[in-house]
């Protein structure tokens, strides 16, 4: 029983950052219909971002109080900022002029962002792990069988916040209105008045941004970042998006769960090396029988 | 200007048969044989993204299948020691299978989503093997395999024997493909890949004709297989990598989708680029007196073609004159 | 016509390789010898890689200065193996095959990975090429019938020696200091690659041999950064110590470090030479942990020292992990090279004089004495066991097998 709970908190935790990184996929390919593989390597460089600006703030360790506050929220916003930057000037360089081209192209253009990316990250922190600052104390509570750890409390806590958050600002604000405007239907949008390509951008600002923190959070989570962890953590991240079904916000948060439970749970009954083999057996599975995802609405074609 | 066209022709494969033995290097056949394989790939990716429509980006599965298959099936591993000209049929018929059995379930599957799917067979697939130690050798992989024989007479290790063989099957690929392309199962996959509920109100059998071309360019896949396991005597897990995959989509983008000829181009080019001027460039630059040192860059260089390509041409080299026109009228339907 | 202007651009595209590619005979002629080095010099492997080509140049410039019978320049003839990223055994054949083709190579050093040499050993044995693995440590390239198999070309002349010590005799030392130790169970973890996993494998054998028990074993899924369910099952177990058959890279340095998450930190962690930086990824994290390599130890070994002097002096950063075995690897070849040269009146030697050169070696180096064994392997290699103080590796003691 305490293995099993073990098992599933830490799915759950793990499962948190591919939320988190899901929500900005999701976002993305709701409105313009591209699987921005390069998101995978904006997440990397969100923990790259924080970690240059806590280095900067001379953190190294943990630290506690005033201070803590202070350096998590220059971290994270920083981070959050500097991804959002990234991902509009990829949008704007890479994928505007392919918004009408055939699905290929700006996948393909995506990829060689991803490359481009991972290139930049290699060169500056160089091939191996990085350190990362712990940053928080991390002391475990204990409810019987259950233990829970801090840090794994705030992995779950933010994906499910920052979640609401998003699906709230899309439902209510003017702008989440322009997004599923130009979601539906485009050229309608752009008939009523939208601008669509500042609503694109705005997506790709948030999207991004949400990318950002979720590496700031895995940075402080693992302690480590690695220039090629973006490339793994994004695929299953889109896996999450496309489980949940595409375009649902909701959907990206839980498909993130599940698919950080089936890892746990994989590597403990079955052993590590499969785990990506259940992760993707599961996803086809799911797809097989309910193609739209688990929330996805079949899309009913008009003829 | 028939016969000056057909001359042409003559004078080109002649010298594509002929020219190694002009004292070429075996480095510089083993270059060319691999940059061959790479086009029978991208051919048959073609058949399934350029014709059908249909986006498969986890293709490099296909092609651990037909290699492993010669692994298997022609070497100490199990003692079985069949010939090479028949494992080119069995990884074939054995790759179609399995492209049916990927293409079965997926069927109902739009644009992405399949994407995605086909992504995570091409991830499950070499996982498999590296997984399965006891028959596939693990990481370790499998070597030291059978060469093949031709009348009597063993290939050996040097590159040119393969190198005629590629040929052998590039000009088959190329003959099975074109006429595809004009079958009616190739214009069938040209009207699902217009519109896929047109096509299928029209009474064809959108279902038979997607399995067929999951089938057929996985088959084509197999058959590389096994030329490259013969060629390297060696299989491994990490030679089939989603990098792969992402490699072959990106010389049929390149060169064209659609466009057999284009594809031809399309992979020799990138393969040439991958891997001659890629791991060269720093020669290449020292030769040129720029003091950059390219060993860094390659990720970087090879992301920039691609994106650049992308920008700046992305019907590819030899656009297929359909796509240029769904391209062009996509952009005109635009109000 | 599509097909012809493809069909024109393919043949002229051979034409012009073709004149490329040919000229020169067969027999080297001039005096320059090149000594050819297949490495992953980009992507993942990128670091190690650079760092143990600079052991080769190193030891090429030194010998330059030095100079050699008949006025005979070195060179260093690098060529990548990765493709995109990943080292990859059919372009660290293309690779070999341009060596082969060149007849001014009369040595290579490399390549790095196991299961790139499985694939290169077979070309240079046909050629007759003198082939000194820096790093290559699985058994089978050498021992076994996958090693005969390699060789079936060209079944009585070895052409391929390592200086690295290959994996059964770090496993058995492994096992030994961890008995020596006290520690009776073990749980295992690989990163199922090559190394990783006849590291393990061996350990498993020996240390059974000796007495101990082994409790599970597990790997590690590819390019994961989350090991915490796997440590989770572990600290079950309860194993005296963690043995990780792997290099730091493929997951070492985070699991050492994700131990402290998840409860198990005082869990000694043991390796072999694949985790020598476990504390670049780790830092203080890597105390408790230990490691085998197969060298004296250096800090009492003058060459050693005079090495690592050197190399920080000429590329102003600190040694990787096999650039001394590079390093090493390159003066084989030289004075293999320079023997046979001597014997040919100062002209350039051929290949197979180069290969028994370095065949017969007996060199006293910067990694102990360099001896081989008929099936290229070191002889008596002295094994020694590291462990990490205040996040630095520290000297503890040696066996010799």
């Amino acid at each position: 029983m305490h293995a099993f709970l073990d098992q599933l908190v830490n799915g759950l935790a793990l499962g948190g950052i591919y939320a988190l990184i899901a929500l900005g996929y999701t976002m993305v390919y709701g409105i313009v219909e591209l699987i921005n593989f390069a998101h995978g390597d904006v997440y990397t460089l969100g923990s790259f971002f924080a970690l240059a600006i806590l280095t900067a703030l001379g953190v190294s360790g943990e630290v506690h109080g005033v201070a803590l506050g202070i350096d998590i929220a220059v971290a994270v916003v920083g981070a959050a900022l500097l991804c959002g930057i990234v991902g509009v000037l990829i949008e704007r360089l890479a994928y505007r002029r392919l918004r009408n081209a055939p699905r290929l192209a700006p996948l393909i253009t995506a990829i060689g962002v991803s490359f481009v990316l991972e290139n930049a990250m290699q060169l500056w922190r160089g091939p191996a792990p990085v350190s990362f600052p712990s940053l928080l104390p991390n002391p475990s509570f204990v409810f019987g069988p259950l233990t829970l750890t801090l840090k794994q409390i705030l992995v779950v806590g933010l994906a499910i916040a920052l979640m609401a958050a998003l699906q709230s600002f899309v439902k209510t604000t003017a702008l989440g209105k322009a997004m599923r405007a130009t979601a539906q239907d485009r050229d309608a949008a752009q008939l009523m008045g939208i601008d669509i390509d500042l609503t694109i951008a705005i997506t790709f600002l948030i999207g991004s941004a949400l990318a950002g923190a979720a590496g700031f959070v895995s940075g402080v989570y693992y302690q480590s970042t690695w220039f090629f962890g973006g490339f793994g953590a994004g695929l299953k991240a889109f896996t999450a998006a496309v489980l949940g079904g595409i375009g649902n916000i909701a959907g990206a948060m839980v498909g993130g769960f599940v698919i950080g439970i089936v890892e746990a749970f994989s590597t403990w009954l079955i052993g590590g090396q499969w785990a990506n083999v259940a992760v993707f057996a599961i996803l086809i599975i799911v797809l097989v029988f309910k193609p739209a995802g688990l929330f996805g609405r079949a899309v009913v074609e008009k003829v | 200007m028939k016969n000056a066209r057909a001359l042409g022709l003559l004078a080109a494969i002649a010298i594509l048969l002929l020219w190694p033995a002009f004292g070429a290097s075996d480095a510089t056949v083993n270059i060319l044989a691999d940059a061959g394989l790479y086009v029978v790939l991208a051919l048959g990716l073609n058949v399934v993204v350029g014709f059908a429509g249909l986006l498969d980006l986890g293709y490099a599965a296909f092609f651990a299948i037909g290699a492993y298959t010669y692994a298997m099936l022609a070497s100490p591993q199990f003692g079985l020691h069949l010939p090479f000209w028949l494992l080119l049929f069995v990884a074939a018929g054995l790759a179609g299978l399995c492209g049916l059995l990927l293409g079965a379930p997926t069927l109902r599957l739009h644009g992405d989503y399949l994407a995605i799917v086909t992504l995570g067979f091409g991830e499950i697939v070499p996982q498999v093997f590296q997984n399965l130690t006891k028959w596939t050798g693990g990481p370790n992989g499998i070597g030291g395999l059978d060469f093949p024989t031709f009348f009597g007479h063993s290939f050996g290790q040097r590159a040119l024997p393969y190198y005629y063989v590629t040929l052998l099957v590039i000009a088959i690929t190329i003959l099975a493909v074109s006429n595809l392309r004009a079958s009616r199962l190739g214009r069938a996959w040209a009207a699902i890949r217009e519109d896929e509920l047109a096509a299928r109100h029209m009474g064809i059998d959108t279902t038979r004709a997607k399995l067929a071309a999951f089938a057929i360019g996985a088959s084509f896949s197999g058959v590389a297989g096994v030329v490259f396991a013969a060629k390297l005597s060696l299989v491994s897990p990490d030679l089939f990598q989603f990098q792969v995959s992402v490699l072959i989509v990106s010389m049929l983008v390149l060169g064209g989708m659609g466009n057999v000829y284009g594809v031809v181009a399309g992979s020799l080019l990138l393969s040439l680029v991958n891997s001659v001027v890629l791991p060269q460039a720093n020669g290449i630059a020292n030769a040129l007196h720029i003091h950059v040192d390219f060993g860094q860059y390659h990720f970087f260089l090879y992301g920039a073609i691609l994106i650049g390509i992308m920008l700046f041409r992305p019907e590819g080299l030899f656009p297929d004159r359909r796509r240029k026109a769904e391209l062009h009228h996509a952009a005109v339907a635009d109000p | 016509m599509q097909l012809h202007s493809v069909l024109r651009a393919a043949a002229i595209a051979c034409a012009v390789l073709a004149t490329a590619g040919c000229g020169g005979g067969t027999a080297p002629s001039g005096t320059t010898v090149k000594i050819g080095v297949d490495l992953p010099l980009s992507g993942a492997d990128a670091s190690v890689g650079q760092s143990t080509l600079n052991g080769v140049i190193l030891a090429v410039e030194q010998a330059n200065a030095k100079g050699l019978p008949g006025g005979l320049k070195l060179e260093v003839y690098q060529l990548d193996d990765a493709v995109q990223g990943v080292h990859n055994p059919g372009q660290g054949v293309a690779n070999v095959r341009t060596f082969v083709s060149d007849p001014n190579v009369l040595a290579m050093v490399g390549p790095y990975n196991s299961n790139v040499a499985k694939a290169e050993i077979p070309i240079t044995n046909e050629a007759g090429l003198a082939q000194i693995g820096p790093s290559v440590v699985a058994d089978g390239l050498t021992i076994g019938p996958d090693a005969t198999q390699l060789r079936r070309t060209n079944p009585t002349a070895n052409t391929f020696f390592r200086v690295c010590t290959i994996n059964s005799r770090q496993g058995s030392a492994a096992a030994a200091f961890a008995k020596q130790f006290g520690w009776n169970t073990a749980y295992m973890v690989d990163d199922n690659e090559t190394y990783g996993l006849d590291l393990t494998s061996v350990f498993s054998t020996d240390y059974q041999k000796l007495g101990g028990k082994i409790l599970g074993s597990d790997h590690l899924a590819p390019n994961a950064q989350d090991f915490k369910a796997l440590l989770l099952k572990i600290a079950a177990a309860k194993p005296a110590v963690l043995y990780y058959g792997g290099v730091t890279s493929t997951g070492g340095g985070l699991l050492r470090k994700q131990m402290f998450d998840t409860g198990i930190g005082a869990m000694p962690f043991m390796g072999g030479d694949g985790i020598p930086d476990l504390n670049t990824v780790a830092g203080k994290d890597a105390d408790g942990a230990y490691y085998t390599i197969a060298a004296p130890n250096a800090e009492k070994l003058p060459s050693a020292q005079a090495f690592v002097k050197a190399y920080v002096a000429r590329f102003h950063a600190p040694v990787g992990a096999y650039s001394a075995n590079a390093y090493v690897a390159t003066q084989v070849a030289i004075d293999a090279i320079a023997a046979a040269a001597t014997a040919n009146k100062g002209a350039i030697p051929d290949r197979a004089s180069v290969v028994k050169g370095v065949a017969a070696t007996d060199l006293q180096s910067a990694i102990g004495r360099v001896r081989f064994d008929a099936a290229g392997d070191i002889r008596n290699p002295v094994i020694s066991l590291y462990g990490f103080k205040n996040g630095q590796p520290s000297f503890i003691k040696q066996i010799s097998i």
